[in-house]
């Protein structure tokens, strides 16, 4: 028994080992090769990348993972990092990298392509789509006229234990960080004391949020749009509903996913060609059409069923403005207590 | 017995030796990459530490870890006696069953409990027509207890069933011609031989408890763990603080854990006879009602939910790119899934086994130091671990050639998950008699010789239970799947995140349930089927 089972764990661990060494080599390179660490999943950005190497020749070789993740690993990989292109659901991890040096700044006809505050101010990256802050909440518990009119409304005690929020969720700080810039910290932290008040349920994600108050399980929720159209599009009879708060309030705001070029990249001209064809109208069409994002490019039409792009807030802080940038949001949340 | 004492132990060689040594400083890396970050960002881990925001937590990931540890333990060791050792009906099923739940991904087996028995989920809805109208919340702690213990009891069955299946029936036997009731046979036979198999799986599900972040996190229990994830990018001092302090939690938790395993003396293994069986009588129903009604809960309920999801989406009518739900889209990351795990397995015991054979025949302190690197680097995040071998690879002339190649990603895992195999390396060197070894010497056997046809063959019981347990590790691991994979090398758990993360429910599920199965029939056909008596 054993002498056999010796040979055939030999064989198995030599095979696995010969297609192991083999499993990281490059494939062939005709127009040239770029590799891409997206924040934005397979499933949503994927179908694009392909693409885009069907109509330019040139092959995207894409990481897919958390924006923040990602941000460290090319942290830690420093200049030989083997990325062209950064994408990140977030401007906070763009920022971060902006503010180490990292980012080369994009071209002018690049950054002029998206309406004026959907980039980074010095360009080092240019916003590719948006998602908007919305209040999520179950239909079937709550009353249209107890929705608020203002995020700022929800520190109030008639909504007391009612509104989920996603403190370690890459949105919400970026919300918390819009907030600190337009009206300040003060102001920002008595929101968060209050909703901490409120005792304001946990969750650790967006997704989360949404399938607790379809479930019923809580009243409403702070979340980004899209995930309730994705609920509804798996389950029609979910009982969650999307609330869009007024344009001008600072709820309404627009959360940007943004693409920059390495510095340390070797091919930054083929990056920029990505980041550039991202913001063709044929891709920007299928961003609304398909993945229900609002796509920046200036004089796209937006996804159905949402109000336009113009006139909301938008979420384009320059976080080295800030000074401590998202390192002060994160203390504000946790010292105002509403990590529960 | 067969348990070398310190006096007798034969000292360790130079060339052994080295290999320990070697050994030992790969998986002491990670640990100085958390240490040098620490120092090179200034942090003051003074301050991190005596700080609420950190000993609240802390204080809770220790509670969780402790209850969900001595929780896993009486429903492994149980369930481990009932279908090893007792005549309970359908005991070769449920042997095949018991170790599943550990293949579900943390936040895969809490998405699950939440959608079926929190408020408003498909258990409410099944029981609202008989009158049920709310569930206990399953919200905190409770849930976060819950779960944990339902999905890695695992750790504590593979090492205690493998043990009691090898354990020679003959002081048993003696014990109940003696007068012996069966309980009290346990008690004092069964169990104190058992117990380095129980202590061995305890310490994994702690580890593993502390260090967990999917369930806790969903579950909303705001453990240590929770603080390293929101600090990871923006308060890295902090979150390397974190770290380290996770990874000293680990190592005063491993030194414990050996000073008191100090001086237990072990029955030898024996494959000659069957182990003796208990007759359960009239228990035998409660016993098969306990038993199937956790296995309901714990492996059962998950996938019926998972089920449900899945068929929810192949039955929709779906537009939108990326909510389409597509087996054969899962066919890559199937091979890869085996393919690693089934690598790492055999990486990580031929690895721990120098370790565990120095540490145990020849008492070497040095092996001992290494074995604690060995099982600390469990508490690790992985993303931690990830960013370590980032470190030490990129910039290293011979090692920057395998950058996120296959290679350096099993180092990963193996550095991850090497405690698992570690421990039951360990209780399988201490429980192999030293005789027959001695015996095949003087009848002319070279040393090569005797470990692989006498040796081996009595240790792999409890090799192949760590290699099983590292195997379905590997295939559910994520976030240094996500940093250090090949491009373009998927594997279910990515697919998994990539689909949830999309918003895509049915595909999500439908991974998970391949995971589960894949995982199924690669336990049966690497470990269940070669361990006799099993």
């Amino acid at each position: 028994m054993l002498s056999t089972f010796r040979l055939r764990s030999g064989l198995l661990a030599l095979a696995l080992l010969v297609s192991a060494c083999g499993a990281g080599e490059a494939t062939g390179d005709d127009g040239g090769t770029i590799t891409v660490y997206s924040g934005r999943s397979e499933d949503l950005i994927g179908p694009l990348l392909e693409a885009f190497t069907a109509e330019t020749g040139i092959e995207v070789e894409a990481r897919f993972g958390d924006s923040a993740e990602l941000a460290l690993l090319i942290q830690t990989e420093g200049e030989s990092s083997p990325a062209d292109v950064f994408i990140s659901q977030s401007p906070g991890a763009l920022g971060l990298l902006a503010g180490e040096g990292r980012l080369a700044p994009l071209d002018a006809g690049l950054t002029s392509m998206v309406g004026p505050g959907f980039s980074a101010s010095d360009g080092t990256w240019v916003g590719i789509t948006g998602r908007i802050r919305v209040v999520v909440y179950n239909a079937d518990l709550v009353d249209t006229a107890d929705l608020p009119d203002s995020v700022l409304d929800l520190t109030d005690p008639a909504y007391a234990g009612r509104v989920a929020v996603a403190p370690s969720n890459g949105s919400f700080q970026d919300f918390v960080t819009a907030m600190r810039n337009e009206l300040g910290d003060d102001a920002t932290r008595a929101w968060l004391e209050g909703m901490a008040r409120n005792g304001a349920p946990n969750y650790p994600k967006n997704s989360a949020i949404v399938e607790a108050v379809g479930r019923g399980e809580v009243d409403m929720g702070l979340v980004n749009h899209y995930y309730n159209l994705r609920a509804l599009e798996a389950d029609p009879s979910v009982a969650s509903v999307n609330h869009f708060l007024p344009a001008d309030d600072l709820g309404a705001l627009v959360i940007v996913t943004g693409g920059a070029v390495l510095g340390s990249s070797e091919s930054p001209g083929a990056a920029g060609q990505l980041l550039e064809w991202l913001l063709g109208e044929a891709a920007q069409s299928t961003f609304a059409a398909q993945t229900q994002e609002y796509p920046l490019r200036t004089g796209v039409a937006g996804p159905a069923g949402v109000p336009s792009l113009d006139g909301l807030a938008v979420d384009t802080i320059d976080y080295s403005l800030l000074g401590d940038g998202l390192t002060g949001t994160i203390e504000l949340i946790r010292a105002s207590g509403i990590e529960q | 017995m067969s348990a070398v004492p310190d006096a007798d132990a034969p000292r360790l060689g130079v060339g052994p030796g080295t290999v320990v040594v070697v050994i030992g400083l790969v998986f002491l890396s990670p640990f100085v990459y958390v240490l040098w970050r620490n120092v090179d960002l200034g942090a003051d881990v003074g301050e991190i530490i005596w700080d609420a925001n950190t000993l609240h937590p802390l204080r809770r990931s220790l509670s969780l870890a402790s209850t969900v540890a001595l929780s896993s333990v009486v429903v492994g060791t149980g369930l481990a006696w009932l279908t090893i050792r007792t005549d309970l009906p359908g005991r070769r099923i449920w042997r095949v069953l018991a170790p599943l739940p550990l293949v579900f991904p943390s936040f895969v087996g809490a998405t699950a409990l939440l959608a079926g028995f929190a408020s408003g989920g498909l258990v409410e809805e099944l029981l609202g027509p008989l009158g049920i109208d709310t569930l206990p919340s399953v919200r905190g702690y409770r849930g976060a207890w819950l779960v944990l213990t339902l999905f890695t009891y695992p750790y504590v069955y593979l090492p205690v069933a493998a043990r009691l299946s090898a354990l020679p029936p003959s002081l048993e036997e003696s014990a109940r011609i003696l007068g012996r009731s069966p309980w009290s046979v346990f008690r004092t036979v069964v169990l104190p031989q058992t117990s380095p198999a129980i202590w061995a799986g305890a310490l994994l599900v702690f580890l593993y408890a502390v260090s967990d972040f999917g369930a806790v996190a969903l579950l909303g229990y705001d453990t240590l763990t929770e603080q390293i994830y929101a600090d990871r990018l923006f308060n890295q001092p902090r979150a390397m603080g974190l770290s380290l302090v996770l990874g000293c939690v680990a190592l005063v938790v491993v030194m414990m854990e050996r000073s008191l395993d100090r001086r237990r003396q072990q029955i030898e293994v024996s494959r000659a006879r069957a182990s003796l069986l208990v007759g359960l009588g009239r228990w035998k129903p409660v016993a098969w009602i306990t038993v199937a009604s956790f296995f309901v809960a714990a492996l059962i309920g998950p996938v019926a939910v998972l089920g449900f999801w899945t068929w929810r989406g192949l039955t929709a009518d779906v537009e939108t790119v990326g909510l389409s739900t597509d087996l054969g889209a899962l066919t890559g990351p199937i091979v890869n899934s085996a393919q690693a795990g089934l690598l790492t397995a055999a990486v990580a015991v031929a690895v721990v086994l120098p370790v565990a054979w120095a540490a145990a025949r020849h008492r070497s302190r040095l092996a001992g130091a290494a074995n604690a690197m060995v099982v600390a680097g469990f508490a690790l995040p992985g993303v931690v671990i990830a960013l370590s071998l980032v470190f030490w690879a990129i910039d290293t002339p011979l090692i920057s050639a395998w950058y996120q190649t296959l290679p350096l990603l099993v180092v990963a895992y193996v550095l991850h998950f090497g405690a698992q195999a570690t421990r039951a390396a360990r209780v399988a060197v201490d429980a192999t008699p030293r005789r027959m070894s001695d015996v095949a010497a003087t009848l002319g056997a070279s040393r090569t010789r005797r470990f692989f046809s006498v040796e081996l063959p009595l240790m792999l019981p409890g090799l192949l239970a760590g290699a099983g347990l590292v195997m379905l590790s590997t295939m559910k691991e994520l976030p240094a799947t996500l940093l250090l994979a090949p491009i373009g090398f998927d594997t279910l758990a990515t697919e998994i995140w990539n689909a949830g993360d999309a918003g895509a429910l049915a595909q999500s599920s439908l991974a998970s349930l391949v995971l589960v199965a894949l995982s199924a029939v690669l336990t049966w056909a690497v470990v269940l089927r070669r361990i006799d008596n099993y």
